[in-house]
Formats: structure tokens, C-alpha cells, sequence
């Protein structure tokens, strides 16, 4: 069984923070384990690193406002 | 889903924006050598060659390096829209900018003819480039957001300015054309300062201020008519200026000084009200900007009411100073600790993942530096407001505080790229 989504919530922190808490969560993912990060605004710079580094990312928005990126390593 | 067409995956590299950072701030220290050279006689007139050459030192050599060299950075996450071959198209616009700035502050201070035939050659290379560049980008957006629009009009409003200034440029260097030459140069600046720079500065604020400020989004109302209004009243500023209307012109003058209040009034509304208590080192910067660009506007607006004022040569110098030192200088000086800091932690972090930890912000950057430099900014902004009024006794340390605060900009900013490198090396 894969490990639970470990989750970032990066909302309402200033910039680069949000970005650190996800490459910190990079370094300690999983095979098959997906991080779900939750934040106030479209995260351009971070899509960047990761596609540099082929993870795979897909983003879509949350109800109360802001976005849920869900961020995998490519099989 | 993804959001629609923006191609996050395409950042230029470090070496692209940097190169416009890295040289803006000298600029500072020549105009403040200029004023050293030059002596208290240069605040006789906004007129004179060498206030001409000081003011472009500034507006050229200062701001339009900083300005285009962030938009090189920012279109292709703002506008979702990648510059092509950017190295190349840096490299064109970033020496000629340079080159044609020093020869067109060359030319003003006894270089003759030549002189402006230079650095028209040279800054219509320059702006020639960065305008294709970026008109094809702004033009071509997949999702055209409220800093789309304001981009828009901004660099609408830079392709005047430029026309305006080559105009003046060819007529010095060339001088066959019979031109209309204080119409023009009233317009040029009309045009370089409350259209391109301050709707280049609203379209950023949209985004940057909510973001880093923490604070709400600006109104949807002001962020979507802001900037096609002020294009509005610029053109009929222009129309009626040149139709030599007077009066209707002091009116929609009025009207761009009430715009340019309004946007400080905003931004310094939201920016009272920020989410978070602990005050960023670059807050301060955007207050007293915001300020300044507030009393600018007053005076302009004060100028035709009060008898004497219009002919004051130190009230022209006193709006100018607060509009381009105070208003834009210091925008632009905060902008950079936020740009230049991020820019290389991104870029360590996107070289070094998975290996190492990049140093953070804060140790690229400590925020005691950009508090120490910004003490010497706003001493060279008080200075500079007096030695206005007061040229004999103020000139000189005011000159000496525009040198000292622009050096210490360039040291703050150059630290962060040997960290940069440092870094990188320890990695081989």
C-alpha cells in the first residue's frame, strides 16, 4: 500500500516559504506518495522546478479560494 | 487541470535580468558625480544640458535598466508568454541601453551633434528590440488578467515616449526638422512618467503587493480602468497640447494628477490595513514611494492655482525629484531586494535539488543591510528636496548621499550574486 498524501499548507505565508515547505516534503516523498499543497495563489515558480525535475504535478482550485496542487514523482 | 496556455516550465536564466540589475544602480553614483561636477548652478533650471543629462541618468540609466530587465523576468509568469531567444535578446537590449545612456548624457553635457546622433542610434536599437520583444508578448497573452492590461497600456505608452524622445533626439542630433521642441519635451515626459512608469508600476503592484505585503488584492475596479484611463487622458493631454488649447490642457493635467493620487491613495490604504504585523524591510520603501508620488501630484495639481508658482523653476524641480527619486527610485530599490534574492535562491534551488539546501533569503540577503541602505536613501531623498530650495548650501552633501546610497544598492545587490556563485562552486 502507498503511504498516505503527506500535506502542505502553504497558505498566508509570504513567499519563497510555501515554496521551501514543498521542496522540503520533495526530499522525503515517497514511491507512489503524493503531496497535496494547499496555496492562496498559482504557484508559477514551483510548476517550473518541477517540471525541470519531471515530477508530476496537477492543480485545481479549492472551494474556499486558493489551490490544491496534488505533486507525484513520474513513474 | 492546469490554468489555460501560461508555460510556467520556461524562467530565463539568472544571467538574463541580473545583468540589467547588477548595472542600474551605478547610475546613481554617476548622476550623483554629475551633480558633484556640476556644482549648485544645475538647480537654475530644469532646462539646463546637464539637468537633461542628470534626469537621464536617472529615468534611462536607473529605472528603464531595472524596468526592462524585470519585464524580460516577469512576462513569461505574468503574461504566460516566453520572449524568444532570451540571452540574445537581453544582450540587445542591455548594451545598447547602457552604451546609449552614457553617449545621450554624453551629448547633453557638450558632446554636439554627434553626440545625439549616437545615442539616437543607439537607444533605437535598445527600446527597438524591447518593444518588439514585448509588444509580440503583451499582445499575444492566452489570459489577459488586469496586469495584461495594465502591461498593455504601460508599454503603449513606452513606444511613445520613445517616438517622442527620438524625435527630440534627431532634432539636436540632425536639427533639419521644425518641431514644436518644449511641447515635446513636456509630452515626452508626460508620457515616460505618468504613463509608462507608473502604469508599469500599478501593473506590477496588482500582483507583488498582495502578494509579498500580504495585504488584500487592490479593487477590481481600479486594477481593470486605472491604466486604460490614464492612456485616455495622456492622448487628450497631448492633443490639446499640441493644438496649443492651454486651458483644456491644465484641466486633463489636473485630471492625471487626480489618477496618480488615487492609485497612491489605494495603495497606501490597503497597505495600512496588511494582514500581518511584522513589517517586511521593503514596506517601506513602497510608503514612502506611495507618499511621494501623493505630494508630486498635489504640487502639480497646486501649481496653475497659486500665483508665482508656475514660473518657479525650484516647484518643477521639487515635483521631479519626488516623481522619478521619490516616487520611482524607490519602488524600484525595494522591488530589487525582492527580485534579486529570489531569483538566486530559485535558481540554487533548481540546481542544487535533491543534493543540498540553497542558503535562504534571509542569508543571501540580511534585512539589516537593505534597512541601512534605505536609511541612505531617504537621506538623499530629503537632501535632494532641499538642495532644490536651497541648492548652495544642500548640493553637495545631497550629491554625496545619492552616491553613497546608490553605491551601497550595488554592493547589497553584487553580494548576493558572489553568494550565488560561491555556492554554486562549493557544488563542482
Amino acid at each position: 500500500m502507498n503511504a498516505p498524501d503527506m500535506v502542505v499548507d502553504g497558505r498566508g505565508l509570504e513567499p519563497p516559504e510555501p515554496m521551501e515547505r514543498v521542496v522540503a516534503a520533495l526530499d522525503v516523498l515517497q514511491p507512489g506518495q503524493r503531496i497535496r499543497f494547499l496555496i492562496h495563489r498559482q504557484p508559477y515558480p514551483l510548476y517550473d522546478l518541477l517540471s525541470r525535475y519531471h515530477y508530476r504535478y496537477e492543480t485545481a482550485p479549492l472551494a474556499e479560494g486558493g489551490f490544491e496542487v496534488l505533486i507525484s514523482a513520474s513513474s | 487541470m492546469n490554468a489555460p496556455g501560461l508555460s510556467f516550465e520556461q524562467a530565463p536564466p539568472f544571467s538574463v535580468p541580473l545583468r540589467f540589475f547588477l548595472t542600474a544602480p551605478w547610475f546613481l553614483v554617476l548622476a550623483a558625480a554629475l551633480l558633484l561636477w556640476e556644482g549648485p548652478g544645475i538647480f537654475a533650471s530644469r532646462w539646463l544640458p546637464a539637468a537633461l543629462a542628470l534626469t537621464h541618468l536617472f529615468v534611462l540609466g536607473f529605472m528603464a535598466h531595472v524596468m526592462l530587465g524585470a519585464l524580460l523576468q516577469i512576462l513569461p509568469v505574468v503574461v504566460g508568454v516566453t520572449v524568444p531567444r532570451p540571452g540574445l535578446t537581453a544582450t540587445l537590449i542591455h548594451l545598447p541601453l547602457t552604451l546609449g545612456t552614457l553617449a545621450l548624457a554624453g551629448a547633453f553635457l557638450g558632446g554636439g551633434p554627434i553626440g545625439f546622433q549616437i545615442a539616437s542610434g543607439l537607444l533605437s536599437l535598445g527600446f527597438g528590440v524591447a518593444l518588439a520583444a514585448f509588444h509580440l508578448a503583451v499582445w499575444r497573452a492566452p489570459v489577459v488578467t488586469d496586469t495584461v492590461i495594465a502591461l498593455r497600456c504601460a508599454l503603449g505608452a513606452l513606444l511613445i515616449t520613445v517616438i517622442l524622445g527620438l524625435l527630440l533626439g534627431g532634432y539636436f542630433g540632425w536639427g533639419r526638422l521644425s518641431l514644436p521642441i518644449l511641447s515635446l519635451t513636456n509630452l515626452h515626459a508626460a508620457w515616460g512618467l505618468a504613463g509608462w512608469t507608473t502604469l508599469l508600476v500599478a501593473g506590477v503592484a496588482y500582483q507583488v503587493v498582495p502578494m509579498f505585503q500580504m495585504t488584500l488584492p487592490y479593487s477590481q475596479r481600479l486594477s481593470q480602468w486605472f491604466a486604460p484611463l490614464m492612456v485616455a487622458l495622456l492622448i487628450a493631454e497631448s492633443v490639446l497640447i499640441l493644438a496649443d488649447w492651454k486651458a483644456m490642457a491644465i484641466w486633463v493635467g489636473a485630471a492625471l494628477a487626480v489618477g496618480l493620487s488615487i492609485f497612491a491613495i489605494k495603495t497606501l490604504i490597503l497597505l495600512n490595513r496588511r494582514q500581518r504585523k511584522i513589517g517586511d524591510p521593503t514596506l517601506i520603501y513602497w510608503r514612502v514611494s506611495m507618499v511621494s508620488l501623493l505630494a508630486s501630484a498635489a504640487l502639480w495639481l497646486l501649481t496653475p492655482l497659486v500665483p508665482g508658482w508656475a514660473q518657479a523653476p525650484h516647484l518643477e524641480w521639487l515635483i521631479g525629484i519626488m516623481l522619478i527619486f521619490g516616487f520611482a527610485i524607490a519602488v524600484i530599490n525595494g522591488m530589487l531586494y525582492k527580485i534579486v534574492p529570489f531569483l538566486a535562491w530559485f535558481h540554487l534551488q533548481a540546481q542544487l535539488l535533491g543534493q543540498r539546501k540553497p542558503p535562504n533569503m534571509k542569508r543571501l540577503l540580511p534585512e539589516t543591510h537593505i534597512r541601512q541602505q534605505f536609511l541612505a536613501y531617504l537621506t538623499a531623498l530629503l537632501l535632494l528636496l532641499t538642495a532644490a530650495l536651497y541648492p548652495a548650501w544642500f548640493l553637495y552633501p545631497a550629491a554625496l548621499a545619492l552616491g553613497i546610497t546608490g553605491a551601497w544598492l550595488g554592493i547589497n545587490l553584487f553580494s548576493v550574486w558572489r553568494i550565488y556563485r560561491r555556492t554554486l562552486r562549493e557544488d563542482r
